[in-house]
């Protein structure tokens, strides 16, 4: 099918890669297929197009690369709507937003996408976990030894 | 809206399967025990609508925005996210 976005100009995606989200994603309730798409400048960023609408799309990354010690617990009533047999099925991203200054991820609300099933949902993880997580634009410092 | 009046230790019942329960009421705070089923999500009201707000922020970034993040991302664990872990509880 085609899709007229605002960002990526006309693109054509296979029906067998569209993403359904049954409950859409919140504040997004009316969008509930997704096509993932690669970005051509960055290899770690993904957009998540929304097939309906044009012109919503979400960047989304995987969160380990930014954040490896990220450890994510998912309450069994937010991954039971996406029927996951084996959670080696899952695949996990994070959104992409900005604090006005930096680039920041959404870990208190990742997306979790079933690869075999081809559906997805955003859902709300257990603990502490900032929505806004903001990248840091600086080198870590090495470690210095004594 | 339906407004009831409970005591301690009495519920409600919404539907079939949900139980809401007033644990425990101290000066302006309600402790609620809930009981559903396991496929029905139970948020606290302002985080879901905390995460309402991100998305809908979020979907205004363009690609311009977001030159440059590879350079802010790890070498390994490239590729797919491992998998959360099972739940606990």
């Amino acid at each position: 099918m085609r899709v007229n976005t605002t960002r990526f100009g006309r693109i054509d995606v296979d029906a067998a890669d569209v993403l359904h989200f049954p409950s859409g994603l919140p504040g997004l309730e009316d969008c509930r297929e997704w096509a993932l798409l690669a970005d051509s400048d960055n290899d770690a960023l993904g957009w998540l197009q929304s097939v309906s609408r044009g012109d919503v799309a979400l960047a989304v990354v995987s969160p380990r690369r930014f954040v490896p010690d990220y450890q994510v617990r998912i309450p069994r009533s937010e991954l039971a709507p996406l029927a996951l047999d084996d959670m080696r099925q899952a695949q996990v991203v994070v959104v992409v937003g900005t604090s006005g200054t930096a680039l920041t991820l959404n870990l208190k609300a990742p997306i979790v996408i079933n690869l075999e099933a081809r559906t997805g949902r955003q859902v709300v993880a257990s603990g502490d976990l900032p929505l806004r997580h903001e990248l840091s634009t600086k080198r870590q410092p090495l470690k210095q030894s004594a | 809206m339906l407004v009831l009046s409970r005591q301690r230790d009495e519920s409600i019942m919404i539907g079939d399967n949900i139980v809401v329960t007033i644990v425990d009421i101290r000066g302006d705070k309600v402790r609620l025990g809930i009981n559903a089923p396991a496929e029905i999500p139970v948020h606290r009201q302002e985080v879901y609508e905390a995460i309402q707000r991100e998305n809908q922020r979020a979907a205004r970034l363009e690609p311009g925005d977001t030159q440059g993040i590879s350079r802010l991302a790890g070498r390994g664990n490239d590729g797919p996210a491992r998998p959360p872990e099972p739940p606990r509880r």
